[in-house]
């Protein structure tokens, strides 16, 4: 709630402050106040909470999604500084509605949601006040706004289909999956996966690159929140197979489009939209919302890094040949940008690895072989594209130009470009983001706990545990102790309880498909709270063990 | 013991990112932290019961992915060759200080790979080590570095990436409960995912053994790496393939292996002597050993594939002592050609009469690959051979050509470079030189008079997987 309340009352307070200080101190106050909501979201970490009759909802997925998506606000605060003080408020309202779209189980509320978020990024787009500046903006626009109207037709089919607003509600029929395709394909134009992408590299390239950074990091985070709400329901059926054709044509077209490019924008928009389609690949398996929150929370740190250099070298088109022997001119931003790189080719020791790792790991569990397999003969495609710009970064000598500011070094030097009043972060506030997400994504790199523990239902469990020696034979004791059979419970939150052999993993399904696994603790017990919110209806929860068929099992009815 | 584990595999990785950051350190450090790192490995060596030195930390619960650390026999004489070649080259090799660094982030890397018990994990360090071996050859390497690194990166990752695949399949369709090796081997997947698992890993292992056709990288690798041959050693020891077929694909898969394993015996034995005919045409030193190496292992798969105890031990003898001798013959010839500034087989001639020392120790090396009893070359070619014998004397007897292929090859480029009539003047061995070649012909001739100390060390594993596939002979 404080949430919300911060960083609503920051944008309405700095909307009527803004014209009587100077733009500094509105952007001061607005990187403060999301500053603040982040420190704020981490001291109340995986306390829930309801407001508005379930309107707003903060769970796991609120908070790791909102996390994620104020991280990118704040880096693209800290990158670009605008001399106007309209472009740090409309960061701001981004942001408020960005944490309202991960916080809302409620189809209508997350459609305005939406709109919050996306008015401000379409005045953005055009700040750069030039030709391609205006395509942008208005390409985003119209398409945005064609979206919005096809999730509005989405939500009517499934109020329709189902009797409900809320997301993740079961139904069946056609209409029910025409309306979970709408929603889908409505979303998939927001997180830009193929064939909803056509906008994305013109309005990459047009908009300044601090917003493209706020483009590719903050609103694709917003997006998969609601898709992980939308398309938490058991039953894949026809959507299934819609995310599917997604995910196939996004990991083709992204990364084979990111193979021709020859400007570095143009590329990242490119390369978004491949790393949208590996996201979408945690969604099948139900269990995913950790891994998909670790994706992009690696996601946005290296594509962070990678969009941070170029805007320290240009707001506007930067060609492959202006980052040549970057490393040896401009160290920090050489380091940065080679560390972005090969965390975006998901290499190990970086972040971006064991983001790919553990969505693909989703994948597997779902056994969904076929698109693994594409996922990862197109991962090497990306792996060699990345690794051109990065030996681009890295060549010796030849360098064409020199005209790249230095972070802390002073007055910028804008090579030619007109940004529309937008400078550039050129003091040493530029520098720290880098080092810190820089050494964030080794940091994740080596401890991927660290960050994958922060999108669990329990978070800041012990670091690491003494290895259990696993026993060799495994008697037949593991059940669910609570809630009891046939038991009626309100919709909302409850947790399931059960005992075991200590130390063993067990796995807990849901009326035929696995949401969860466990494990049994040194007193025998165990205990999971539901990674969302159940639909109302009947519910078969068993506990089996890996590999087994049967197991014991509670059936429950959740009432409204 | 833990903490020496983690000490050897660490302080390079920090020493090298010292060296990274302040290269003003300079070569003392590289060689201290490499020295450290080598008696870590010796002591571990010498202290060994028959158990092996574990740990285990869960790293990332909900996957059940585990910092797994596991040195048993094999790993502990691949770690004493590594540390032992690594030292030696940073020791002697002359390259720029940051050089060092990377070639020590290398070593962590590589210690990794020998260590983790986790497939995980082991995919980690096997992935990760490529980054400073890319790097050194991008950042040192000659004209054409950007073409060769990048014909390397696309083999490894072409390789890697069905691995991974590979690595989901064993552990969602075995049903094995997390990815630590005893799970893993505990649930081996059968029927035709063992197939797909097995080529998963095939791929990625052959890239790194490197086996015709897969290794098309290696050549230009070596020959457009620093002329010094501190790239091209530590490239040597990053030819993992054998132990990692030994470690993982073969127990992880032994029904896939069944499959394959005729076709793979064909494969290796057409390496051994495909290359062994190329070595012969190669006009310079690097390409030559290059050659040689991808020779030396196809003779080592042999003997692993033949799946009996003694073709196994010899494979991962020779994997071992291929490290040593074939990463100190590109530091040797590095240090030639720096006195001769060419890389090439002919122009220079007869330098024997004014380096006579330098000339003896080449000439040491040499025999140690052509596999000369009493030297280290020769126990592993010899139970590799052997174990192939056991299975397929036909094969094996046509591959044994390239035994004597390489005596051939190896002592022409020899005679032409010392014998000859002499062209050029050059200086022999500085004191610093005398202290490699006294380092590395005791380690030599140790592994060659004393193979026992570490067949022995080796030999319960191999029955262990030998027994595993059914006695193989």
């Amino acid at each position: 709630m404080i949430t919300l309340y911060i960083l609503g009352a920051a944008s309405t307070v700095l909307t009527l402050l803004g014209f009587f200080v100077p733009a500094r101190v509105t952007r001061w106050l607005a990187t403060g106040s999301v500053a603040a909501s982040i420190v704020y979201l981490f001291f109340t970490w995986g306390q829930r909470q309801t407001a508005f009759g379930g309107l707003y909802v903060v769970d796991p997925i609120s908070q790791g999604f909102t996390l994620v998506a104020l991280l990118g606000v704040l880096w693209a605060l800290l990158v670009g500084r605008s001399e106007k003080w309209e472009f740090s408020l409309l960061l701001l309202y981004a942001a408020t509605g960005m944490h309202f779209m991960a916080s809302s189980p409620n189809l209508p509320v997350l459609l305005i949601a939406l709109e919050v978020f996306s008015l401000p990024l379409y005045v953005l787009a055009t700040w750069r006040r030039d030709e391609p500046g205006f395509e942008a903006g208005l390409k985003y626009f119209l398409l945005g706004a064609l979206s919005a109207a096809i999730f509005l037709y989405g939500i009517a089919l499934h109020f329709g289909a189902t009797g409900s607003f809320n997301a993740g509600v079961q139904g069946s029929g056609p209409l029910y999956a025409a309306a979970l395709l709408l929603i889908l394909g409505a979303l998939a134009f927001k997180v830009s996966l193929v064939p909803f992408h056509w906008w994305t590299p013109d309005v990459y390239q047009g908009s300044p690159t601090t917003v493209s950074l706020m483009m590719a990091t903050a609103v694709k985070a917003a997006g998969f929140a609601a898709l992980v709400r939308v398309l938490n329901v058991q039953d894949q059926g026809l959507w299934g197979l819609g995310l599917g054709a997604l995910i196939a044509l996004t990991v083709i077209f992204g990364n084979l489009g990111a193979l021709a490019q020859r400007e570095s924008k143009r590329l990242l928009a490119y390369s978004s939209i491949a790393h949208a389609g590996y996201v979408g690949l945690g969604l099948y398996s139900g269990t995913g919302t950790a891994a998909i929150g670790f994706y992009l929370l690696a996601y946005l740190l290296s594509t962070g890094l990678a969009f941070a250099v170029l805007a320290a070298i240009s707001q506007g088109d930067v060609p492959y040949e202006r980052l040549r022997g970057l490393l040896y001119r401009k160290p920090l931003l050489g380091v940065a940008m080679g560390v972005g790189l090969l965390s975006l080719a998901g290499l190990p020791p970086f972040a971006g690895f064991w983001g790919k790792l553990l969505v693909f790991l989703e994948a597997a569990k779902a056994q969904q072989w076929g698109l693994l397999v594409l996922a990862l003969l197109t991962s090497a495609v990306a792996a060699y594209y990345y690794l051109r710009l990065f030996n681009l970064v890295v060549a010796r000598g030849e360098a064409t130009e020199a005209a790249i500011p230095a972070p802390g070094a002073g007055t910028p030097v804008l090579a030619g470009q007109s940004a529309g009043g937008l400078s550039l972060a050129t003091g040493r506030l530029a520098a720290w983001p880098l080092v810190i997400a820089s050494a964030l994504v080794v940091l994740l790199g080596i401890l991927p706990g660290l960050g994958y523990r922060l999108f669990s239902p329990t978070p800041f469990a012990a670091l690491s545990r003494p290895a259990s020696t696993a026993p060799a034979t495994l008697p037949a004791t593991f059940a669910i102790t609570s809630p009891s059979d046939g038991a009626e419970l309100r919709a909302g939150e409850f947790s399931l309880q059960g005992t075991g052999r200590a130390g063993e993993t067990l796995e807990v399904w849901d009326s035929g498909s696995r949401i969860a696994e466990v494990r049994v603790d040194e007193r025998g017990g165990w205990s999971l709270v539901l990674p969302s919110l159940p639909g109302v209806g009947e519910h078969t929860y068993q506990v089996r063990r890996p590999g087994e068929g049967e197991g014991p099992s509670v059936r429950v009815r959740i009432v409204e | 013991m833990d903490a020496l584990l983690h000490v050897g595999l660490f302080l390079p990785l920090l020493a090298g990112i010292a060296l990274l950051i302040w290269p003003s350190l300079g070569r003392r450090l590289a060689v201290a932290a490499s020295g450290v790192t080598f008696l870590i490995a010796a002591w571990l060596f010498a202290r060994a019961s028959g158990e092996a030195y574990t740990f285990q930390a869960l790293l990332l619960e909900p996957i059940q992915m585990y910092y797994a650390l596991r040195l048993d026999g094999v790993g502990l004489v691949l770690w004493l060759a590594v540390a032992l070649t690594t030292l030696l080259a940073v020791f002697i090799a002359k390259v720029p200080t940051r050089m060092l660094g990377w070639a020590l982030l290398m070593e962590s890397g590589l210690l990794g790979i020998f260590a983790a018990d986790d497939l995980i994990l082991f995919y980690v360090f096997f992935e990760a080590t490529l980054i400073p071996s890319l790097l050194m050859l991008g950042l040192y390497g000659g004209r054409e570095r950007l073409k060769a690194a990048y014909t390397f990166a696309l083999f490894t990752l072409a390789g890697s990436l069905p691995m991974l695949a590979a690595l989901f399949a064993v552990r969602y369709l075995g049903g094995a409960p997390s990815f630590l090796y005893s799970d893993l081997a505990a649930h081996p997947v059968s029927g035709s995912v063992a197939d797909w698992v097995f080529l998963g890993f095939l791929v990625a292992f052959a890239v790194k053994t490197p086996l015709f056709p897969l290794h098309a990288w290696l050549p230009s690798f070596h020959a457009e790496n620093h002329p010094s041959g501190l790239a091209d050693a530590m490239g040597t020891l990053y030819k993992v393939g054998l132990f990692a077929f030994f470690k993982w694909a073969i127990p992880l898969a032994p029904e896939g292996f069944a499959q394959f394993q005729g076709l793979l015996l064909v494969v290796a034995a057409f390496s051994a002597i495909y290359a062994a005919w190329l070595a012969f045409a190669a006009k310079d030193w690097k390409r030559l050993l290059a050659y040689g190496g991808v020779s030396h292992m196809g003779l080592g798969a042999l003997g692993l594939f033949s799946g009996n105890a003694e073709g196994v031990t010899g494979a991962l003898f020779l994997l071992a002592a291929s490290m040593v001798y074939t990463g100190g013959l590109f530091l040797v010839v590095g240090r030639i050609a720096e006195r001769t500034e060419t890389l090439e087989i002919g122009p220079v001639r007869g330098i024997a009469k004014s380096a006579p020392a330098l000339s003896v120790l080449t000439m040491f090396l040499v025999m140690a690959m052509i596999g000369l009893p009493g030297l280290s070359g020769f126990p592993g070619e010899f139970m590799a051979l052997l174990g192939a014998w056991k299975i397929s004397p036909w094969l094996t007897f046509i591959a044994f050509t390239a035994v004597i292929a390489a005596a051939a090859y190896a002592l022409t480029a020899y005679q032409a470079l010392f014998q000859e009539e002499q062209n050029r003047v050059v200086s022999d061995l500085t004191p610093r030189e005398w202290a490699f070649a006294v380092a590395i012909v005791a380690g030599v001739v140790l592994a060659g008079v004393y193979p026992k100390m570490f067949t022995q060390m080796i030999h319960p594993l191999s029955e262990a997987l030998a027994k595993l596939l059914g006695g193989g002979a």
